[in-house]
């Protein structure tokens, strides 16, 4: 206390007694105190238990405070291709990068569109209101209701879908979903797409209305019609924001792990099985791997560190360009 | 308004606080822990009336998604002698045997059990309770030995069946339910089907084994799983069943009787708590001995018309274990430790209680001697099964069932022979040997422990 009351007042007010300048800094930590109290206890230690435990032979709960060091070899396996585990870890990251394609592609266009739209003022939307919320309410619900609803939505052979499918007179069978490849990924992809699509319009919204207006004005003197000023205007301003849509994205679909879980539990034949699961799998049924499940959460941050890095690297321009000075200019 | 607002939040914390007051003094203060409110029910109507001595403070985990285990397991693992720490909690079926092969659930003489005692029990529930070396650490208060329910209306008008007696000779054994299944499929043009779905027979079929799943730290499929597949294979691939799964839309349509199904494999508590209060749409759960609810259910559903038989194999399904903690037993004083004893025995094996509760609730007991005095005191007639007794025929599956071949990984082996084997052989999607090899996979690299050849 008593020396960082001397660093507040050091430089500028030394000729002064110490008790004239009155320091508000302790109420300051006082006040975020507890959150990095509870980040230290259950987000950074946790973090350092799970990188400890990779390197160790925890195999069930009795060895989970009780083990030793041995080195590497949890993650020898995960990279070992005559290992029990390998073809399971890699064929999860697949999964989890197919689904995460297609759940994220669609999703960044129609958020872009959609933000486009709600932010021009020469469409100058009705109701605008209305519509976002709309589109951001499935965000709101928990994932694993989603999972069961779509779960009971899609069951066979009787379910809504499979009734709906069979009086329409389209199939006269019912049809098992989930025993197929393309209609489980699908399912899974749709539901995050349909999740979190509202959450990255209400992000690009944010980051075009951060836009100067007298750009847009100076452009539509110009006679620019809405296309160019969306590719010429728009994208080159919010690219700070693409690029953090993508990284959160990233992180979020790597670690997908509640949908596929509640709805199809890795099914059919470990087509849907993410590496989140495989962690859970490993971690908490059979022989409880704690040391293979850290070991795998790893692997898992460390694609995730590479993936985050690239994204920004493709995405950022080095060389300073009129539109980089622009936007710095605004932001 | 905002005031009133916070005048509430406070009356409700300070309620929460006076909650939260600690043990009563002089007391003999017991953690139960369990994943129901079941046992809380029993011990509040049946126990601490006449035990004023005891102050209990309940825990209850739902079982959904692991998160009883995960509880129990940290806290054990981490702090097993902590004030939280239950003295006594609860095992069922899926993991009893996960923890009675750990060292952090107490060997149930510790606290004052005697050889004489135990012996009263039902052997499969007793052995299900016990580990590897036979040390006893759990006791059930039901056994659940399970049955093969089927529709009399069903059975007379395709099968012309007329008695339990007869019924039974059509599902003596796996070939003879094969062949009833393609009778009734046959005489009923398809409209009837003998079971909603292959999945429904795992419960029994994995009892015909001789041997578990792990034999001496190795996996061993044994030759009747074989049999179980291609038993399967023909009910999917023949449209034997109605390929709906258990707990499914179709599963309880078929109770209600709008899917004409005419077996279940069911045991005691799915007669009582899941086949009952599904006979018909709109059971009345508050009020279910009143007249007009089974003149409804008798009417409109299939109340009366349900008769149980042994079934091809007598088997176990469920049950719910007293385990105790250990830790806790090791520290705690003779007043504690007769407590906790006097508290198991009077729900799993003390027959003057068991033979009321039976009589209050229906349920099957564990106690063996208990079940006796039943069925010598003249038996349940059951009108939901058109005056048949039921107690007869568990007692008989109960008395047969194989207790031994559960062990500690089935929740996961049986989770993996499902989705690796069953469900890709039986859907045509596979071929056998493919999916045994990948099922051998998935149990290497899920259960590092133990040797997969």
């Amino acid at each position: 206390m008593q020396s960082s009351k001397t660093l507040q007042t050091g430089g500028t007010s030394a000729p002064r007694t110490k008790h004239k300048s009155i320091s508000y800094s302790k109420w300051g930590y006082i006040f975020i105190a507890p959150f990095f109290i509870t980040f230290l206890i259950f987000q950074l230690y946790p973090i350092f238990f799970t990188f400890r435990t990779s390197l160790t032979d925890a195999v069930g709960w009795e060895k989970v405070l009780n083990n030793s060091i041995i080195g590497f070899d949890n993650f020898h396996q995960l990279f070992d291709s005559s290992s029990t585990v390998y073809g399971k870890f890699w064929g999860a990251l697949g999964n989890t990068m197919i689904m995460w394609f297609f759940n994220f592609v669609p999703q960044l266009g129609l958020a872009l569109i959609l933000a486009s739209w709600f932010t021009d003022t020469r469409i100058h939307l009705k109701m605008q209101g209305f519509f976002k919320v709309t589109i951001f309410m499935p965000n709101i619900i928990t994932a694993a209701t989603i999972g069961m609803l779509f779960m009971s939505l899609f069951s066979f052979p009787i379910g809504p879908v499979n009734t709906f499918v069979q009086t329409s007179g389209i199939s006269n069978m019912p049809v098992e979903y989930f025993r197929s490849v393309a209609w489980s990924r699908g399912l899974i992809s749709f539901i995050q797409w349909w999740m979190w699509c509202g959450n990255t319009m209400i992000i690009m919204i944010a980051g075009i209305s951060g836009i100067n207006p007298s750009l847009f004005e100076a452009a539509l003197v110009d006679g620019c019609s809405s296309r160019q000023i969306f590719w010429k205007i728009t994208l080159p301003l919010i690219k700070p924001i693409l690029i953090y849509n993508l990284t959160t994205s990233l992180v979020g679909g790597l670690t997908m792990f509640d949908i596929p879980h509640m709805m199809t539990q890795g099914n059919p034949n470990e087509t849907t099985n993410t590496v989140a699961r495989f962690i859970y799998t490993q971690g908490f049924t059979g022989s409880r791997n704690f040391n293979m499940a850290s070991a795998a959460s790893v692997v898992l941050f460390g694609i995730i560190i590479i993936g985050s890095l690239l994204i920004r690297f493709v995405l950022n321009d080095h060389e300073p360009k009129p539109g980089k000075a622009l936007a710095k200019g605004v932001k | 308004m905002k005031k009133l607002v916070s005048l509430l939040l406070v009356l409700m914390l300070a309620v929460g606080c006076v909650g939260f007051a600690g043990a009563e003094a002089g007391k003999i203060k017991l953690v139960v822990w369990s994943f129901t409110n079941e046992l809380q029910g029993m011990i509040e109507k049946y126990y601490l009336p006449n035990h004023p001595e005891l102050d209990i403070e309940f825990q209850i985990y739902p079982t959904d998604g692991s998160a009883y285990t995960t509880k129990v397991d940290n806290l054990l693992g981490s702090n097993a002698t902590s004030a939280e720490a239950p003295d006594i909690f609860t095992l069922e079926a899926a993991f009893v045997k996960h923890y009675v092969e750990m060292d952090w659930t107490g060997d149930l003489k510790s606290i004052g059990f005697t050889d004489e005692e135990l012996a009263t029990a039902f052997p499969v529930m007793a052995q299900i309770g016990q580990n590897a070396a036979g040390v006893q650490k759990g006791l059930s208060w039901q056994s659940t030995p399970g049955v093969l329910m089927y529709r009399a209306s069903l059975a007379e008008k395709y099968l012309g069946v007329t008695s339990p007696e007869e019924m039974q000779a059509k599902v003596a054994d796996w070939d003879t339910f094969l062949e009833t299944a393609q009778e009734l499929k046959e005489k009923s043009e398809g409209a009837c089907k003998m079971v909603i779905g292959s999945g429904d027979i795992w419960n029994a079929y994995q009892y015909q084994r001789s041997e578990g799943w792990v034999v001496d730290g190795k996996l061993v499929i044994d030759d009747e799983l074989l049999d179980f597949e291609e038993l399967c294979y023909t009910l999917e691939q023949d449209d034997l069943t109605h390929k709906g799964g258990a707990w499914s839309e179709p599963w309880f349509a078929g109770m209600r009787g709008e899917l004409e199904t005419l077996c279940y494999f069911l045991p005691t508590w799915g007669l009582h708590y899941t086949l009952k209060p599904n006979c018909v749409a709109g059971w009345d759960a508050e009020n279910p001995d009143s007249e007009e609810n089974i003149k409804n259910a008798t009417e409109n559903g299939t109340y009366g018309d349900w008769r149980i038989v042994d079934g091809p194999v007598a088997y176990s399904w469920g049950g719910t274990w007293m385990g105790i903690n250990a830790a806790k037993a090791a520290t705690a004083d003779d007043a504690k430790k007769a407590a906790m004893h006097d508290l198991i025995y009077f729900f799993t094996l003390n027959e003057d209680f068991l033979v009321q509760y039976a009589a209050d609730s229906g349920d099957f007991v564990g106690s063996a001697k208990a079940v006796e005095t039943i069925l010598a005191n003249g038996g349940t007639p059951n009108p939901f099964l058109g005056g048949q007794d039921h107690y007869a025929i568990f007692a008989n599956a109960a008395a047969l069932a194989n207790g031994s071949l559960m062990s500690e990984y089935d929740d996961t082996i049986n989770g993996l022979w499902n989705d690796y084997v069953t469900t890709p052989y039986t859907k045509g999607e596979k071929d056998l040997d493919t999916c045994l090899t990948e099922f051998k996979a998935a149990v290497a690299a899920a259960i590092t422990t133990i040797t997969v050849e």
